[in-house]
């Protein structure tokens, strides 16, 4: 008898246990415990408009995908050792991804590898490091916005020409695949010589000096690209100085209100822009995914694009160049 | 015990049974009560949404209504249509003064109003004022390539509102706006005079849709009635096609509700239309309406399954009450099959078992009345087979054989000792042969012949006798030794009586299922009264005559049944016929079991 009371019991309960996971399966485990991820970008300055619409696109992919996020930022994009140290406290913080836009392209790899040895998902933004570790890499293809940025140069000049570039700092992977790109298309044609790429230690009162003091040692110059806001703004104000506005084409990046007013001024032919609020939205999403375990891809581009003073208010572009950031 | 026999105890299957039925039954209330509750959720959620979404028409309205009021005061303003009508000025003085004017009118309408970036007054003579005296002209900008500009001179003296857009007009600024323009002229309307703006700061709006969150993840977005976006929290990805909204049915539809069908991401949307053109749209994320679904669905289950526990226990205890008195008529039963009839089960209270209990007392007590009385048949068929074997070895008749057995010696005659003593010999042997009750007709009748040639050696001429028995029921069987008493009767009583020779004459008869033998004798006969009282068990009592008979009678009936037995006829003077009748059979010992 109790010996078939037991065998009873026992089925009733397996039973019950089989509804009772069933009912819970058919619904869903929708009671995800939120993530938490780690966003390392390259600088916390608030001028800088193009990591607010990022950090903006961050916390939009946060609320959706109910993500816990937290931004730090170095000081700037030159303090490499800060953004090291960054990278360690977010180790010790133990989050299950960390997003890092690099500021350096050699420096931070050894972090890096320790960030992937502790198990935490690790997702470039932006900017890359010389190195395959990372999960997946959220950027857009610099190489293609240097070439698009060549392009928009070639559109501008007829004829003879002397081509300099302004790039922010050296060994940023994304600086440096832009000179790329843009030497891709303008190198090799005959009438078209290219100068020295200058490297203005990340301030933009050094890239319209250097521009300033391009223009005046170079009077045939007539094509300067600023690889980033900052140089491209820099140069601006050097060439609205000296009144060269008709003579020197400027092809800028990123997008800010100073180069605004260089596009409407004539001052800057076009700046190719990035969508850093996808950036910043794609890796939070991209980082979620890969814990969750879902497959993703290595390469997400986010694309580029070029904005000339024609097409500067066209309704699609306008929420791009001009954000809502700190409003 | 096997898994198989144990579904099939009354017990087993009674709990099962009542376990699924509990189940499947909380099952469907729980799942049906969760799904009511959760539509009761979800719509509370959407009557709030829908609420919400009315607040901030109702919001944007005022606004709109506030600049569209701006637009009646200054369209209707004779100094600024004085200012914009004219093209020259007496006086740069009075030009100036005319300005002064109209600017005081427009910083009078900015008093207070931190939402609205500026108002302006764009004359087609070139003229601008604002209400914001530190504003000038972006000389780098063409006032008709913009749409607010060219809406108003399109709308001829309606407002038109703009979509939320970059106001690039003045100088060194690109603030978001939403723009109220209208075309200013005449107060005949003959002359168009100029262009009203006035801006609305689009982050005030901005901050009013951003700090709407509908549960976790929804949001607030609005479209003009062509289908663009004038606010979306996430319009970049919408631009680049990350995300997508369903404007079509937006569109679609005035007011009301409706669920875009995208499994666990189904959202929806509330759509509320607002007097300028605009749709507000709610999106909200169906599957997070419902706030605590979780534990909402944690706690039915939980319920569910303390119910299904409870009623498990309570089914098991009544399905024993149930099966306890089964159970226990099942060890009665038991005792039973041992073969203890002394028992009576106790009665219980529960109708069907206990009409159960009743039956099998009456049962039992009926085998055990039936056992008593096979007992006692049996013990009455073993008498008679003694009183049988009893008339068989007749004393007397042994006696007056081996009387005459001597007689024939005496006097010499060795061959018919012989015959004599062969033929008692054989009838002997054929009585006491293997103690079986049922023998062939052939034995019968090779016993009933011996019998009667000692007879007729004895009675000489006075006695003769015919067999005439058909081949057909040789074989059948019958009881031993039932012709002899009858024999025995028809000679004793009937023949030896009577003067002359007698006959004695047995005869056979079948029928589909019987058979009869009949014995004939043309002796004295009887009379009606000796007739009647032949078979009735009194004449047993009485000494000698009948007592033989009776008991083959008796016999007969305790072995093939009461319809079976001897019947006589009789008439006195002539002769008596008795016959034997019994069921056809070629078993050898039915009568025994």
């Amino acid at each position: 008898m109790p010996w078939r009371h037991k065998w009873f019991i026992g089925a009733i309960i397996v039973l019950l246990v089989v509804v009772a996971g069933l009912v819970y399966w058919s619904e869903g485990f929708s009671n995800k415990k939120p993530l938490n991820v780690t966003v390392i970008i390259k600088s916390h300055d608030a001028s800088i408009e193009f990591w607010q619409v990022l950090v903006d696109g961050v916390h939009e992919a946060a609320q959706e995908f109910d993500t816990k996020v937290e931004v730090w930022g170095a000081r700037d994009e030159t303090d490499v050792e800060g953004q090291i140290a960054l990278v360690e406290k977010a180790i010790v913080n133990r989050p299950d991804a960390i997003v890092l836009a690099a500021t350096d392209f050699d420096r931070l790899i050894p972090i890096c590898n320790k960030v992937v040895a502790k198990g935490i998902k690790l997702i470039i933004l932006d900017s890359g490091i010389n190195s395959n570790i990372a999960q997946s890499i959220v950027s857009t293809d610099n190489f293609k916005a240097g070439q698009e940025a060549g392009q928009a140069m070639l559109q501008e000049i007829k004829g003879p020409a002397k081509i300099g570039i302004l790039s922010y700092v050296k060994n940023a992977a994304s600086h440096i695949d832009r000179e790329k790109g843009a030497r891709d298309v303008l190198s090799g044609l005959p009438y078209i010589e290219m100068l020295d790429t200058y490297f203005v230690e990340g301030s933009e009162q050094k890239a319209y000096l250097k521009a300033k003091e391009i223009l005046q040692s170079n009077t045939e110059v007539l094509g300067i690209i600023g690889l980033n806001e900052p140089t491209s703004v820099g140069a601006g104000r050097a060439i609205r100085e000296l009144g060269m506005k008709d003579k020197v084409k400027l092809i800028g990046f990123d997008s800010s209100v100073n180069e605004i007013k260089l596009l409407d001024e004539g001052v800057m032919k076009a700046t190719v822009i990035q969508r850093p609020f996808q950036m910043g939205y794609l890796s939070v999403k991209t980082a979620v995914e890969a814990v969750r375990g879902k497959k993703i891809q290595k390469q997400i581009d986010t694309g580029s694009l070029v904005i000339t003073k024609e097409n500067m208010y066209e309704e699609e572009n306008q929420k791009l160049l001009f954000p809502f950031v700190g409003k | 015990m096997s898994i198989f026999s144990r579904l099939r105890s009354i017990q087993t299957n009674m709990v099962l049974s009542s376990v699924l039925l509990i189940l499947m039954t909380i099952m469907i209330v729980s799942v049906i009560s969760y799904y009511l509750t959760k539509d009761a959720v979800q719509s509370k959620a959407q009557e709030y949404t829908t609420e919400l979404v009315k607040q901030i028409n109702n919001n944007i309205k005022s606004y709109v209504n506030g600049m569209n009021y701006m637009s009646d005061l200054v369209a209707g303003n004779p100094f600024v249509q004085d200012y914009l009508s004219k093209e020259t000025f007496a006086s740069l003085k009075q030009e100036k003064e005319s300005k002064e004017s109209i600017s005081t009118l427009l910083e009078s309408m900015l008093v207070s109003r931190t939402d609205i970036t500026s108002v302006n007054v764009f004359g087609y003579n070139g003229q601008f004022v604002s209400g914001r005296k530190e504003l000038e002209l972006n000389p780098y900008i063409d006032l008709t390539s913009l749409n607010w500009y060219r809406n108003a001179q399109e709308a001829h003296g309606q407002s038109v509102i703009s979509p939320s857009h970059i106001q690039p007009v003045f100088k060194d600024r690109y603030p978001w706006v939403v723009s109220l323009s209208r075309e200013l002229s005449s107060r005949d309307g003959s002359k168009k005079l100029g262009v009203f703006l006035v801006d609305l700061n689009f982050s005030v709006m901005n901050d009013m849709f951003k700090d709407v969150r509908l549960g976790q993840r929804g949001y607030l977005f609005i479209v003009d009635s062509s289908g663009k976006i004038v606010y979306h929290p996430q319009q970049q990805l919408i631009y680049s096609k990350l995300k997508y909204e369903m404007i079509d049915r937006v569109l679609e539809i005035k007011n009301g509700t409706f669920t875009s069908n995208e499994g666990s991401n189904s959202r929806m949307y509330t759509v509320q239309e607002s007097d300028f053109g605009w749709k507000i749209v709610g999106v909200s994320y169906v599957n997070e309406l419902v706030s605590n679904q979780n534990e909402m669905r944690l706690s039915y289950v939980g319920l569910g399954f303390i119910c299904i526990v409870i009623a498990i226990i309570i089914s098991f205890f009544l399905s024993q009450r149930v099966s306890q008195p089964i159970k226990q008529l099942q060890s009665y039963m038991k005792e039973v099959e041992k073969g203890n009839f002394d028992i009576h089960v106790p009665v219980p209270k529960t109708t069907e078992v206990g009409r159960l209990a009743r039956a099998f007392n009456i049962m039992v007590g009926k085998i055990k009345e039936l056992m008593n009385q096979v007992v006692s048949d049996q013990e009455q068929k073993r008498k008679s087979e003694m009183n049988a074997l009893q008339a068989q070895i007749n004393p007397h008749f042994l006696y007056n054989t081996l009387d005459s057995i001597v007689w024939m010696a005496e006097s010499n005659k060795s061959k018919e000792v012989v015959l004599m003593t062969s033929a008692l010999a054989k009838l002997f042997r054929a009585s006491i042969s293997k103690g079986e009750e049922l023998v062939s007709i052939r034995t019968e009748i090779e016993h009933i012949t011996n019998y009667l040639m000692i007879q007729k050696m004895r009675y000489k001429n006075k006695l003769d006798y015919q067999i005439e028995i058909s081949d057909s029921v040789w074989d059948y069987k019958t009881i031993k030794v039932i012709l002899q008493p009858i024999v025995e009767n028809a000679i004793y009583h009937g023949i030896k009586m009577k003067h002359g020779p007698g006959l004695i004459r047995i005869a056979s008869e079948e029928t589909e299922t019987d058979i009869h033998l009949f014995i004939e004798d043309n002796g004295n006969g009887m009379d009606e009264e000796k007739l009647r009282t032949l078979l009735l068990p009194i004449s047993r009592s009485e000494a000698g005559r009948g007592v033989g008979v009776q008991n083959v009678h008796e016999r007969l009936k305790l072995y093939f049944g009461p319809q079976y037995g001897l019947t006589y006829k009789s008439t006195l003077g002539v002769g008596t016929t008795v016959y034997i009748r019994f069921p056809k059979s070629l078993q050898s010992s039915e009568g025994e079991k």
